[in-house]
């Protein structure tokens, strides 16, 4: 492992002494157990071990953030914007919000991470981390636009790591709408982020992760969230195009009433392997959580699903659904599924489906009686499988907007 | 009614039979196994065999991966062979068996007299280490059927031992199918030849009744081209606040368009109600569908156990072959049952179904584990999983953990698992109709449960639905 990461401290400002210290004992934890592997659970379809040291020899920390490329901005609908190059926050522009409500800023401190037990990545996060931003919204304010952040990365990142840590907090009674907009090099990098969610009573939150260009980076995203009463949060993930790409989502639902989406509408090409690894906790009575998956499968593509749903004695009355579905195109291809339950109440309803398996060949036969030739009836029944994630966003605009690059997508296969 | 009356009412099966017994030096060792072998008279090739599997037991780990969590197995202060006395000398006839043996089958309810029998059911019965006898046959002869103590096979017919034996669960398996293979004891054999449907029902019925002692028992079911076998295996224990090892191995094999349908109704000793003994179950199951149009139905009612630790799995070699798992795990008190199957697909067009039905009360954990793996070249292949859980109170747990791989782009997987409590409404309605909290429960979990009870053969049943009723006494209200 160490033979593996080349990092040079010099390159990473602490704040404190103390901080540095704490990122060479982080490091040095890191080093001792690695980069997870098969071995570990919920790494077991993904061997990031073996991927990373198939495909890199030496990985060093990176330091450059020149940027000089022209932003690109959406112009399809209105919106604020928050710019990250290369995982650290590099300007912003919260100009539809009314003053003092959104708050937007460099994070500096790495304490709030701190006591968060996941992976090995997290030490590694710990010790590496240049931050990232810090968004807060303020009591009962409702933001008017969408917030986009734009994550451009350098051109020069080949063999760096990159690692960065987001934190988002909602008050009281609070509404946001977040877009990860990812815009990658053709470069071959790692990037290992951590992200908090906290959202208080009566919150609402809703965060869109897309994929603009194919990226041949390796991506990492930890997502962990806690909410209170009445409070609720959806993820939308898109990010396909990537080589490889891991996102955990763990949510706590600490107190009542309090519900959680996550949808997800994956197409998946060649030499990509893409993984959701989700744990909902249903910590309280009353929740409800949500989550559906759709994969689609071509070429060599490996598609990963876990999830888990975890309901504690006291949580009764919970609502938890999940479902995984996947498409396989190809006979390379492959899917990977664990849908899992942990129940200890009652009176709940949980309950989760998984399918995987080729496209209907009546529904094709049914469409080629009808005049359509192959390639487009399948592109018809791709796009189904696919448009069903979209039903579920009100926001006309943008999803006129995600419904174009999914097109693009599916038009790719 | 006196204490110990209404214990025995709970589990019924929980006497002793006072019997003198014979058994091997405590321990496990090198020693232990060549005595086991020495006495069961087995050729040097069987001795040399179990030598292997201890020698790779060594080498191996204990399994800590699966939920319910047991205190360590002291493996020195166990007796691997235990056999009633009268056994030592194998009796020719019934007649000579210790009538005390007869009588502890009687009270199990396991006819040995033939003429007393049951309907078209063939009897093993296992006690402790040794078979005590095989009922029909002398009627399963006449269509050149073999079903013997696995015993005898070695002895009567090594050329079938050697070649299945270990071909399904190899002996550098997990650790307890491994410590199986070193030390196993007793346990049926049975084959059937090509193009031939055993007429009745066969049976094994195993009882541990020493103190102190493991159970490993080991079948092996071949059933050749184009035959049927039906196997039914029960198993009880007495009442002790020791926990007793039980880890039994099966192996079946399928020729080209063979069935073996295997049913299991397990009743061992739970424990009592603080979780205080019971039986740890730790059992591999496997079988393949070797040959083409070949069928493997495994179906299961677990009740008993203090640790139910099992995954009957089909390996579907054969081209078209068919692989079928229905379960009921029933936990109630501290019981903890982690238990489904795995379905291996190789071979193009397969089949393969699982409905597993969990019922937990009590203090209990009741878990479904299973793996669906389709390879990358069994085109066309197809699985249906279902699996329920049943929650009795907030105190027990039911989880559900499936491993599912497609690798085939044109092979189907549909999973889907629901948990859920008993419907006030339909509980409601029974009791209107004047029936008590008890029955009606008892009614409405039969009802949850009938998918996998009508895969029983009638006999076991009835009696499966009788016990799906016992184990969840006083769960309710």
């Amino acid at each position: 492992m160490e033979q593996l990461f080349n990092i040079d401290f010099k390159k990473i400002s602490s704040s404190s002494e103390k901080e540095a210290l704490k990122r060479k004992k982080n490091f040095e934890l890191f080093l001792k157990t690695g980069l997870p592997n098969k071995k570990d659970e919920s790494w077991k379809f993904s061997d990031l071990n073996f991927i990373i040291n198939k495909n890199f020899n030496q990985i060093t920390n990176n330091d450059d953030f020149k940027f000089d490329k022209k932003i690109e901005f959406v112009n399809d609908f209105d919106h604020n914007h928050i710019i990250l190059i290369n995982g650290v926050l590099k300007s912003c522009d919260i100009k539809f919000e009314e003053k003092g409500k959104v708050t937007i800023e460099s994070l500096n401190s790495l304490e709030s991470f701190s006591n968060q037990s996941s992976n090995n990545l997290h030490n590694l996060n710990q010790a590496l981390s240049l931050g990232g931003f810090n968004l807060e919204i303020q009591k009962d304010y409702k933001c008017k636009k969408p917030v986009i952040i734009y994550n451009y990365f350098t051109s020069n990142l080949d063999n760096k790591i990159i690692n960065n840590s987001n934190q988002i907090k909602l008050n009281q009674n609070s509404g946001l709408i977040l877009i990860e907009y990812n815009i990658s090099e053709k470069c071959k990098f790692l990037k290992n982020t951590f992200e908090k969610i906290n959202l208080s009573e009566g919150s609402e939150l809703k965060t869109f992760i897309i994929q603009k260009t194919n990226s041949n980076g390796f991506f990492y995203k930890n997502i962990s969230g806690t909410q209170d009463y009445n409070s609720s949060y959806q993820n939308f993930l898109f990010s396909s195009g990537l080589k490889f790409n891991k996102i955990d989502i763990d949510l706590d639902l600490e107190k009542e009433n309090a519900s959680c989406y996550i949808l997800a509408g994956l197409i998946l090409g060649r030499e990509e392997h893409q993984e959701i690894n989700t744990r909902i906790n249903h910590m309280a009575p009353n929740c409800k959580s949500y989550q559906k998956i759709k994969n689609v499968l071509e070429s060599d593509s490996k598609g990963v699903y876990q999830g888990k749903i975890f309901v504690k004695d006291i949580a009764q009355k919970t609502d938890a659904y999940q479902l995984s579905k996947a498409l396989i195109l190809d006979d390379k291809a492959e899917f990977n599924a664990k849908p899992e339950l942990e129940i200890y109440a009652d009176d709940v309803k949980c309950s989760h489906g998984s399918t995987s398996g080729s496209i209907d060949e009546d529904a094709i036969h049914y469409l080629m009686t009808r005049g359509i030739e192959l390639p487009m009836a399948r592109k018809l029944l791709i796009n189904g499988f696919i448009n069903e994630i979209f039903e579920n966003i009100p926001e006309e605009k943008l999803k006129t907007f995600l419904e174009k690059n999914i097109k693009e997508q599916v038009n790719g296969i | 009614m006196k204490k110990e009356e209404f214990k025995n009412q709970e589990y019924k099966y929980g006497f002793t039979t006072e019997i003198e017994n014979f058994k091997a030096p405590k321990g496990l060792s090198e020693e232990t196994i060549r005595f086991i072998s020495k006495i069961k008279k087995e050729p040097q090739w069987m001795l040399e065999w179990r030598l292997k599997a201890f020698n790779r037991l060594k080498i191996l780990k204990e399994p800590n991966w699966q939920k319910p969590k047991y205190p360590e197995i002291d493996y020195q202060n166990l007796y691997y062979y235990s056999a009633p006395k009268s056994m030592k000398n194998k009796p020719k006839s019934l007649d000579e068996v210790d009538p005390k043996l007869i009588e502890t089958y009687k009270k199990l309810g396991i006819p040995l007299n033939e003429q007393k029998r049951l309907s078209g059911v063939a009897v093993d019965a296992v006690f402790d280490s040794v078979s005590v006898a095989t009922t029909f046959k002398g009627e399963l002869d006449k269509k050149g059927i073999i079903f013997c103590p696995i015993s005898e096979a070695i002895q009567k017919h090594p050329e079938l031992v050697k070649k299945y034996l270990g071909s399904v669960i190899p002996i550098s398996d997990h650790y307890f199918a491994t410590l199986n293979s070193a030390v196993f004891t007793d346990g049926s054999f049975v084959y059937i030849p090509p193009n031939t449907r055993c007429p009745m029902e066969l049976s094994t019925y195993f009882r541990i009744n020493a103190s102190g002692t493991g159970q490993f028992e080991r079948t092996l079911i071949i059933a050749d081209k184009g035959s049927y076998v039906s196997y039914l295996e029960g198993c009880t224990a007495p009442m002790r606040d020791e926990n007793q090892l039980h880890a039994a191995n099966v192996e079946l094999v399928a020729l080209d368009d063979a069935e073996i349908k295997y049913s299991t109704v397990q009743n061992w000793y739970p424990g009592d109600k603080d979780g205080i003994g019971g039986i740890y179950n730790f059992v591999t199951k496997r079988g393949a569908c070797r040959g083409k149009n070949s069928k493997i139905s495994w179906t299961q009612v677990e009740t008993g156990s203090a640790i139910t630790w099992k995954y009957p799995s089909c390996i579907l070699q054969g081209d078209n072959s068919v692989g079928e798992f229905y379960s009921i795990a029933i936990t109630n008190n501290h019981q903890k049952a982690d238990t489904g199957t795995k379905m291996i697909h190789l071979g193009k067009n397969t089949k393969s179904k699982i409905i597993s039905k969990g019922i937990s009360a009590g203090q209990a954990d009741n878990t479904y584990r299973g793996l669906v793996d389709i390879g990358a070249k069994a085109s066309n292949s197809r699985n249906y999983t279902q699996c329920d859980s049943l929650l009795m109170g907030n105190k027990c747990g039911a989880h559900t953990v499936p491993y599912i791989k497609n690798k085939n782009s044109s092979s189907t997987i549909e999973h889907e698992a629901t948990t859920s409590k008993i419907n006030e409404d339909q509980l409601f309605y029974c009791n209107q109709r004047g029936l008590n909290q008890e029955e009606a429960v008892s009614l409405i979990v039969n009802g949850f449960c009938k998918e996998v009870l009508q895969q029983l053969p009638m006999e076991f049943a009835v009696e499966a639905q009788k016990l799906v009723s016992i184990s969840l006494e006083g769960s309710v209200g």
